[in-house]
């Protein structure tokens, strides 16, 4: 192949590396309105009255809103939400009022003039705490919400979904198992962290027509919740997202897009614009939700894992318009990438009186992987096997089943363990840098399949110039994982024209053709299909048109080099130019017209499970599967753990961009490190303690390990070129990898993260008094 | 509150602005001169996507008040392209895929720059160490500093293995 | 950010009677990488900002033989690079460069870092063991402040209105000195706790951050030490001569942990004769 499969330059990197790209705070129009919000101080709490009258006496304040102006309730899978809140506020930080003035210093003042009266209610700060009996309900009204059919939530309590898996039968299985143990597990909040804060303008004109411009992952599902939620019909609104400074799930649906919408609908024409600062990105854009997590393991004397039991409770926030299908998907993932003849799980989705649940890379992946790769090395020990003996035994090969009874075809998991095992140099003993030093290595697995609807669609097209180039229309978001480029690649490779002869445009609901979201990993396969087709549907006009040209039967022509080539007669051939408005006869006259090639894809046969069992043959599109390796070093005085090397592999079908891919998994490996080390949204009663980078630290560049990364190529048969997603599941086994790798130096094994050095520290001073 | 008048030299061009003390160096770029490339990742100096040289040194933008660059060089991202030739920084950037959102890249680049203005062929340890005041969510930095890398290597061919 | 008036006084005459004339309106602004964070959150909300920079005798830096002298606007990285803080006092330099980041350190100052009171601040602890000296100018002249007398609590210290540290004077002092900052993450962070300890000539010098209201040296200790006396002993009256508290980076308990293991990991490195970190 002469482009898919090459490390193709990003074709956005100039305009990135001059500055030169406009994002959407970058954006400034003219006689713009600044947005500031009102947000409640109370985790839970009724709105008594809000009184707007001091701020609106500020000079250059032009409108202050509520909730009560918009009261529908929206959202993706269920609709509890809404942007402004009604009625009451269900968390700490929730927006409650908002101000249009001329800047956004006289915005933010006249948010501390505007009154709002409250009675405080009791809350609920702890998932497990709010599925009791008598806990306060955070939606008393669940039983109205209107909730797409494949989510069960149980009304008169907080459980606003609960999934169900039932292969085989754990009772059985536990019988007839030598051993049965059951740890548990506890995954605390994060935040994605993207260093672009989410930010949003809007503009109403005189007709009626919105135009709303967002840093967003998915602006038809921005276009849609709109839609809806203001009853613009979709003709009328247009969503264009120019530029996303990063995502990693926080930009998917819709955040503080609602809120500006009625400001722009009342500020006769001018735009709207609101910034989220930091600290509004750690408390109101989504986080990713806290899990309890309980794993009952039954296995035999010779290794063989004969049953498993789940009870995941995840810690939804305030709304789960997203988060019941994080626990959807968590759910049905929850086997692990192990073929286990009994599984038993029940995922909860509960709400709580805490920030936002939402898509966070991985959607569940990462928070279960914690448990099930710990909880197999755990196993292993007990048994008396190391642990990748227990995941050679167990794991998914291709004819296996998995945890929903799906046969599994394609599957690289063996040789991918087999790779970061090499990488690491596992079997060998390495010795600490110092005395107060204890080095250890260990392994974790992971898999994950894009958690969608069934029929998320993706659709493409290419216009063909005539010089020869061509544009390529897809809504596919860049958001940094480098689509552009790939499907610029998949493109190119199809017309056999150089990638700098196309050129991408997305991200605007107008001009790009539907893209139900850039999420779940889904894009390179399902985006990339779509131009694959649309491709495939220019290159057979050309080949119609170019029949009738050459006098060349179009089953013997092909695509080369910008000219379609007869095979059989190298030097009967016409350039694409030539044939891009349709083809000219000798007499002037024309046939056909422009070219516009058109892709539309939706993954085959992707059918639902059985809603009791969550058992079913083809649920998913694809499963990724993988494996790392870590190895690093603990300070056995102060508890600090220093990362040495993390290798990484996956199998990903087929390597579109390696070196771009290198960087994905990089970067995964870093954020899966930042989740294992540093990062935690401390939550005290409903209050964020560290909503800042002074106390919720990231990686830098210094806490950067060695990292090698390596590919195996099974190819998924529907995915462009055989290739699948990856950008999730390359941070899943990354924090188990290191929680295995302490338990290997100091011998304790940490159940929750991060593993700070003061944990780490108490976990050992604990086994010594035990001692 | 008194508009103050503030003269200094911006990307190589003489400068002489008014405008209220009370906004920091990082806003006077974007709103006033459209110099959009540094970004508020934080506004509190923690993130160092705000990065510009001021007289020579990397600082952030977000916490240099306006009046305070009276006198002053600043440059910023906008400054190292002349619109048509690429800094070999920037070309390295591309060259290594060291970017993938593009959000912490100028300033990054800022960073690497002065890094590099002061010291022209530092190690890797170095170069790890020079930009831990920028984060990166996207790239977990190895190809960020490996583009440093190559530049501080062809500074090294230029100096005779310097 | 509220409205302000913005002062760059070419004196520090002037800069005190703008201090007087605002009273608790002003602010002195130096690095601002403290100062402009406080009033972005709204925690400081100046009338006045006075800003120290364009007074030239706040730049310098003066050494001879008895003392190095280090003025007001001098940044952190230009203190961590200065050949002879490096020489005489490289556990100070160390300090000076673990603040911030590289381009906070481009702006924030020793002088500001150390006004700011706060008990981690990490140039603190190397400068209470050297017996530092501050050279304070105000409405009623010139004085000398003894570090040890300068922090009074929490982001408090014993400056009258109106006065403004010129420098500080750290007195050449030959010996073996280590300073150690543990934190949560490599780079740019707070310190959980930190430490300097100095052997130097006339004895010992023990100094922690981030475990009292301000940064405290440790008599008791440094006595024992002086004496001799076992590790054990050492270690237990280091523990008893601080008061950390439990917050958000760390528990109290932790911290007491670390000064022991901080302490006679110094220990250590000063018995092999090294100064470093």
């Amino acid at each position: 192949m002469k482009f898919v499969g090459k490390s193709i330059k990003r074709v956005d990197g100039v305009k990135k590396v001059t500055g030169s790209l406009k994002y959407v705070d970058d954006m400034k129009m003219p006689r713009m309105l600044y947005v500031a919000v009102k947000r409640s101080p109370h985790p839970h709490a009724k709105i008594l009255s809000i009184d707007p009258s001091e701020a609106l006496r500020l000079r250059g304040v032009k409108d202050v809103i509520t909730g009560e102006f918009y009261t529908k309730r929206g959202g993706l899978y269920l609709e509890d939400k809404n942007f402004l809140a009604v009625g009451k506020a269900r968390y700490r930080g929730e927006a409650v009022a908002a101000v249009a003035a001329e800047s956004e210093d006289i915005a933010r003042a006249a948010v501390e003039l505007i009154k709002v009266e409250y009675e405080v209610l009791p809350a609920v700060t702890n998932a497990v705490e709010a599925m009791a009996p008598n806990a306060p309900l955070v939606h008393p009204d669940l039983g109205d919400y209107k909730v797409a059919p494949v989510f069960f939530p149980e009304p008169g309590t907080n459980i606003s979904n609960h999934y169900k898996l039932r292969k085989g039968d754990v009772d059985k299985g536990f019988a007839e198992s030598d051993f049965v143990f059951e740890n548990k597990f506890y995954v605390p909040h994060v935040q994605h962290v993207p260093i672009e804060t989410h930010t949003a303008i809007a503009q109403m004109d005189a007709d009626g027509y919105l135009t709303v411009w967002a840093s967003c992952q998915s602006p038809y599902a921005v276009r849609q919740a709109l839609s809806a939620a203001f009853d613009i019909p979709l003709n009328k609104l247009r969503v264009i997202s120019p530029a996303v400074g990063g995502g990693f799930g926080s930009k998917a649906g819709t955040t503080l897009e609602g809120i500006i919408i009625p400001l722009a609908m009342r500020s006769n024409g001018r735009p709207v614009k609101l910034t989220y600062t930091r600290e509004d990105e750690f408390e109101n854009a989504y986080v990713r939700q806290g899990l309890h997590a309980t794993i009952k393991t039954g296995v035999r004397k010779d290794g063989k894992i004969v049953a498993v039991q789940n009870e995941f409770i995840w810690d939804g926030g305030a709304y789960t318009e997203y988060g019941v299908n994080i626990v959807k998907a968590a759910g049905y993932a929850s086997a692990g990438p192990y073929d286990i003849d009994n599984v038993h799980t029940d995922s909860y989705c509960v709400y709580t009186n805490h920030p936002v649940g939402g898509p966070y890379r991985g959607f569940g992946m990462s928070e279960i992987h914690f448990g099930i790769e710990q909880n197999l090395d755990i196993v292993a020990e007990e048994i008396g096997i190391s642990p990748v003996e227990i995941r050679r035994i167990n794991g998914l090969k291709p004819g296996g089943r998995t945890g929903t009874g799906e046969v599994v075809e394609v599957c690289g998991l063996m040789e991918c363990l087999d790779n970061v095992i090499r990488d690491i140099e596992l079997d060998k003993e390495e010795p600490a840098s110092g005395p107060n030093k204890r080095r250890g290595k260990a392994i974790a697995c992971g898999w994950k399949a894009p958690s969608m609807p069934n029929n998320a669609a993706s659709s493409a097209v290419i216009k063909l110039n005539e010089d020869g180039t061509a544009h390529l229309l897809v809504s596919a978001q860049d958001i940094g994982q480098g689509s552009d480029t790939v499907m610029t690649q998949i493109a190119a490779e199809v017309l056999s024209i150089s990638p700098e002869k196309i050129t991408v445009r997305t991200g605007d609901t107008d001009h790009t053709p539907y893209e139900w979201q850039t999420v779940a990993s889904r894009i390179t396969y399902s985006a990339g299909r779509a131009v694959y087709e649309a491709a495939q549907d220019a290159k057979a006009q050309l080949f119609e048109l170019a029949q009738i040209k050459l006098g060349v039967y179009k089953r013997d022509l092909e695509m080369r080099d910008g000219f379609i080539v007869s095979q059989i007669y190298p030097d009967r051939k016409v350039a694409i130019s030539e044939l891009a408005l349709g083809l000219t006869f000798e007499d002037g006259s024309g046939v056909h017209g422009p070219i516009i090639g058109r892709g539309s894809f939706i993954p085959p046969n992707i059918r639902n499970a059985d809603k009791k069992t969550g058992l079913g043959e083809h649920p998913v599109a694809f499963w990724t599967y993988g494996a790392q390796g870590v190895d690093l070093e603990v300070d056995v005085e102060t508890g600090h753990i220093k990362v040495l090397k993390v290798a990484s592999c996956f199998d990903v079908g087929q390597v579109v961009n390696p070196q771009m891919l290198e960087g994905q998994l990089e970067g995964a490996i870093l954020q899966g490190m930042g989740t294992a080390l540093f990062e935690e949204l401390m939550l005290k009663d409903g209050k964020i303690l560290n909503k800042s980078f002074v106390d919720y630290k990231i990686p830098t560049s210094d806490d950067m390990p060695e990292l090698v990364v390596s590919f195996v190529e099974n190819p998924e048969e529907s995915g462009p070129y055989g290739a699948r997603g990856v950008a999730e599941p390359a941070m899943v086994p990354t924090a188990p990898a290191i929680a295995n790798a302490v338990y290997k130096a100091v011998g304790i094994r940490l159940s929750t993260m991060p593993l700070t050095p003061e944990k780490v520290l108490a976990a050992m001073k604990e086994k010594a008094q035990m001692k | 509150m008194s508009k103050l008048t503030v003269r200094f030299i911006l990307n190589g061009e003489e400068i002489e602005h008014e405008t209220l003390p009370n906004r920091t160096l990082l806003k006077m770029l974007r709103e006033d001169f459209d110099m959009t490339g540094a970004k508020e990742g934080c506004g509190a100096g923690e993130c160092g996507a705000c990065t510009v040289i001021m007289n020579g040194h990397a600082v952030n933008a977000c916490l240099v008040l306006a009046p305070e660059v009276e006198g002053s060089i600043i440059e910023t991202i906008e400054g190292l392209s002349d619109g048509t030739h690429l800094d070999p920084l920037q070309q390295a950037f591309i060259d290594n895929a060291a970017l993938q959102c593009g959000y912490c890249t100028p300033g990054m680049i800022m960073t690497a720059k002065a890094l590099l203005d002061e010291n022209p062929t530092p190690t890797y340890e170095e170069i790890k160490e020079g930009i831990s005041g920028n984060l990166c969510r996207c790239t977990g930095y190895k190809k960020i500093v490996q583009a440093i890398q190559s530049v501080a290597d062809q500074n090294r061919i230029g100096h005779g293995n310097g | 950010m509220r409205p302000f008036e913005y002062f760059r006084p070419s004196s520090l005459k002037e800069a005190s009677e703008l201090l007087v004339r605002y009273g608790d309106g002003a602010h002195l602004l130096n690095g601002g990488t403290d100062l402009i964070v406080r009033m972005r959150e709204g925690l400081t909300l100046p009338e006045a900002v006075i800003d120290l920079k364009g007074i030239e005798q706040l730049s310098r830096i003066r050494e001879d033989e008895a003392s190095v002298y280090i003025g007001a606007t001098v940044n952190l990285n230009q203190v961590g690079r200065l050949e002879t803080i490096g020489k005489s006092f490289p556990y100070l330099a160390e300090a000076a460069l673990s603040v911030g980041s590289k381009q906070v350190r481009n702006r924030a100052t020793c002088i500001g870092n150390l006004c700011n009171a706060s008990p981690l601040a990490d140039t603190a602890t190397p400068l209470m063991a050297l017996n530092a000296v501050f050279e304070v100018f105000g409405p009623e002249g010139e004085r000398e402040i003894p570090i040890q007398e300068f922090f009074v609590f929490v982001r408090k210290t014993s400056l009258k209105p109106g006065e403004i540290v010129k420098g500080v004077r750290v007195p050449r002092t030959a010996g073996h000195g280590v300073f150690t900052k543990l934190a949560r993450r490599k780079e740019v962070d707070l310190s959980m706790v930190c430490m300097t300890l100095l052997k130097a000539e006339d004895g010992w010098r023990l100094s922690f951050g981030a475990v009292a209201p301000t940064p405290v040296r440790l008599p008791k200790t440094e006595a024992l030490l002086n004496q001799g006396a076992a590790l054990e002993a050492v270690l237990s009256s280091a523990v008893s001569e601080v008061k950390p508290i439990d917050d958000v980076r760390a528990s109290a308990e932790y911290r007491l942990d670390m000064v022991k293991v901080m302490l006679s990991r110094g220990l250590e490195q000063i018995e092999k004769g090294g100064a470093v970190s």
